[in-house]
């Protein structure tokens, strides 16, 4: 196909264009279409829907994973599956992150930069107690050091710390959250 | 009818000409997104636990919006006429998805139109936080204390690795998009944009015409906006955006001052037909209107235009638009006779001005 415009080069893009109430439809080269300034105010406009840029970089998921487990994951609380996530490009509650999740560090590595954890903002309700848990997190690394240093003295003190800090997880927490 | 005020020909105090930079950052929107936990999200959810989730998040803001000093108005997309969807996406206070959306959704909107609050969009929650001029971090604060408020009242969907959840996997984490809209008519002029755009995506930053897809953007006005929201806290992001958008708009400068100085005629020449243009057109598209708004926009900021007020440029901007055009009008306009209109709207606003000595007044 050749573009309608400068009669040279191949056209690769559909230009519609309404005007006097007509649709006009316009197959355009690149260089043409880049040219063309036609307006379209959209506040937020996908230049490129999501659901197909996922789809092409996993054409074969579905039966790659599929294969070894010998069943697809279907998420309980919305019934969405991992081939309807991919369609869609889109989830369909807050446990088809939990359903999904073996796959989902890959797909997050890819939109954002190759991250996969959240370091931002914590609701109050859940700071808390995630607080609590990275705490020991990090306590149990320190000890894990301390034993290999064969400091067993500071080893104890932290399991202590890490026993004190599980007591308050499960529900002795002092603020009552 | 709550809807009413939001319509008129009025200025949202994000119009303004106010905040840092102003001269070519023109405005900033941050918006967070954000779900309930107890409800399944708006790809997956039936029309009953939508109105559900209208009730429950509008319930806290008409309640509790005022801890904030806020009076939020709530409108029912349902029940607006498609003009009246289409004034409000002219004005960015709701997005073109909201307008289309086949499930019940609403909008809460504060007074001054700087809070606007999508219920029921892509996500159960969309809070969006607009300024004037350059203000990352003030329009950041202001999300961010209705977050908080909201998620005191509400149980959100946030998870221990991923953050806040939402519908769409470029969006999980914070949650957050920050856009500053810029005016960049010399980087434009000198193709230099062409560069800056490519360079930015590298940096998980993205840059678009706000008009639309194209290599040049319309009026050019161009929106800068992060694109990662995973991996980085909102504070990281914002300094990035804010890093960025400085060293564009020093790049702005530097281009202009370019310009003016190895051009100056011809840079004046172009600014004051654009002036004609506006101020004595009798047919008047959206794209020539776009276009002359920039030039005489440049105009005011190179001292070239004196006393003309900038916010009126601003306002003209959003009420060019068509929708806007046939709200004013009080009826349906054919293309043709939009232009008409618009040329109208632009005689009459600007001519009011004392422009310079010889500014012809048509009243």
């Amino acid at each position: 196909m050749i573009c309608t415009q400068c009669g040279e080069r191949s056209a690769s893009v559909i230009v519609k264009k309404q005007q006097l109430g007509q649709v006009m439809e316009l197959q355009l080269c690149h260089i043409c279409a880049a040219e063309n300034h036609s307006i379209n105010i959209a506040f937020e406009q996908d230049p490129l829907a999501i659901h197909q840029l996922l789809s092409n970089w996993f054409p074969n998921s579905q039966a790659t994973i599929s294969r070894p487990k010998k069943e697809v994951a279907i998420c309980p609380s919305c019934g969405f599956t991992f081939s309807h996530f991919l369609k869609l490009g889109k989830f369909g509650c807050a446990s088809c992150y939990d359903t999904f999740s073996s796959q989902l560090n890959e797909i997050f590595k890819r939109f954002h930069n190759g991250n996969t954890e959240h370091t931002g903002k914590i609701p109050a309700s859940y700071g808390s107690t995630l607080k609590i848990k990275k705490e020991i997190e990090k306590l149990r690394k320190q000890m894990q050091v301390s034993i290999q240093e064969e400091e067993f003295e500071e080893a104890a003190r932290l399991r202590d710390e890490v026993k004190r800090l599980n007591v308050t997880l499960e529900g002795g927490s002092p603020d009552g959250s | 009818m709550a809807v009413e005020r939001f319509l008129q020909p009025r200025a949202s105090s994000w119009m303004a000409n106010d905040g840092s930079n102003v001269d070519i950052a023109m405005s900033t929107r941050i918006r967070l997104a954000r779900n309930l936990n107890d409800f399944k999200f708006p790809y997956a959810f039936t029309e009953d636990e939508a109105l559900k989730v209208d009730k429950e998040i509008s319930s806290v803001l008409l309640d509790k919006g005022s801890e904030l000093d806020y009076t939020f108005s709530h409108i029912n997309i349902d029940e607006l006429a498609q003009l009246q969807k289409e004034v409000l996406v002219e004005k960015h206070l709701i997005s073109p998805y909201l307008m289309n959306s086949y499930h019940p959704g609403s909008v809460l909107l504060s007074e001054n139109e700087e809070l606007s609050i999508m219920v029921n969009e892509e996500d159960h929650l969309r809070i969006q936080s607009l300024q004037s001029g350059f203000q990352l971090q003030k329009a950041y604060q202001i999300a961010s204390e209705l977050d908080t408020l909201l998620e005191k009242n509400l149980s959100y969907a946030f998870h221990e690795k991923y953050g806040y959840l939402t519908s769409c996997p470029t969006n999980v984490g914070t949650g957050m998009r920050a856009s500053v809209m810029l005016h960049l008519p010399a980087l434009t002029m000198s193709h230099q944009i062409q560069r800056i755009i490519p360079a930015i995506s590298r940096l998980g930053m993205v840059v678009r015409g706000i008009y639309g897809e194209g290599s040049e953007a319309l009026g050019n006005v161009y929106q800068i906006s992060n694109q990662l929201t995973l991996g980085k806290s909102e504070y990281e992001i914002l300094q990035d955006l804010e890093n960025m958008t400085e060293q564009i708009i020093q790049q702005e400068r530097k281009a202009r001052e370019a310009i003016l100085l190895n051009s100056p005629l011809m840079l004046e020449d172009r600014v004051y037909r654009s002036l004609g243009v506006l101020t004595h057109s009798r047919l008047l598209t959206t794209e020539e209107a776009a276009t002359c708004l920039s030039d005489v926009r440049l105009g005011i900021d190179l001292k070239m235009i004196q006393n003309m007020n900038m916010s009126i440029l601003n306002e003209l901007m959003i009420f060019m638009q068509p929708a806007f055009l046939q709200q004013y009008a009080d009826k349906p306009l054919q293309p043709k006779e939009r232009d008409f209109a618009r040329a109208k709207l632009f005689r009459e606003r600007l001519n009011k001005i004392d422009m310079n000595s010889e500014g012809e007044d048509l009243a």
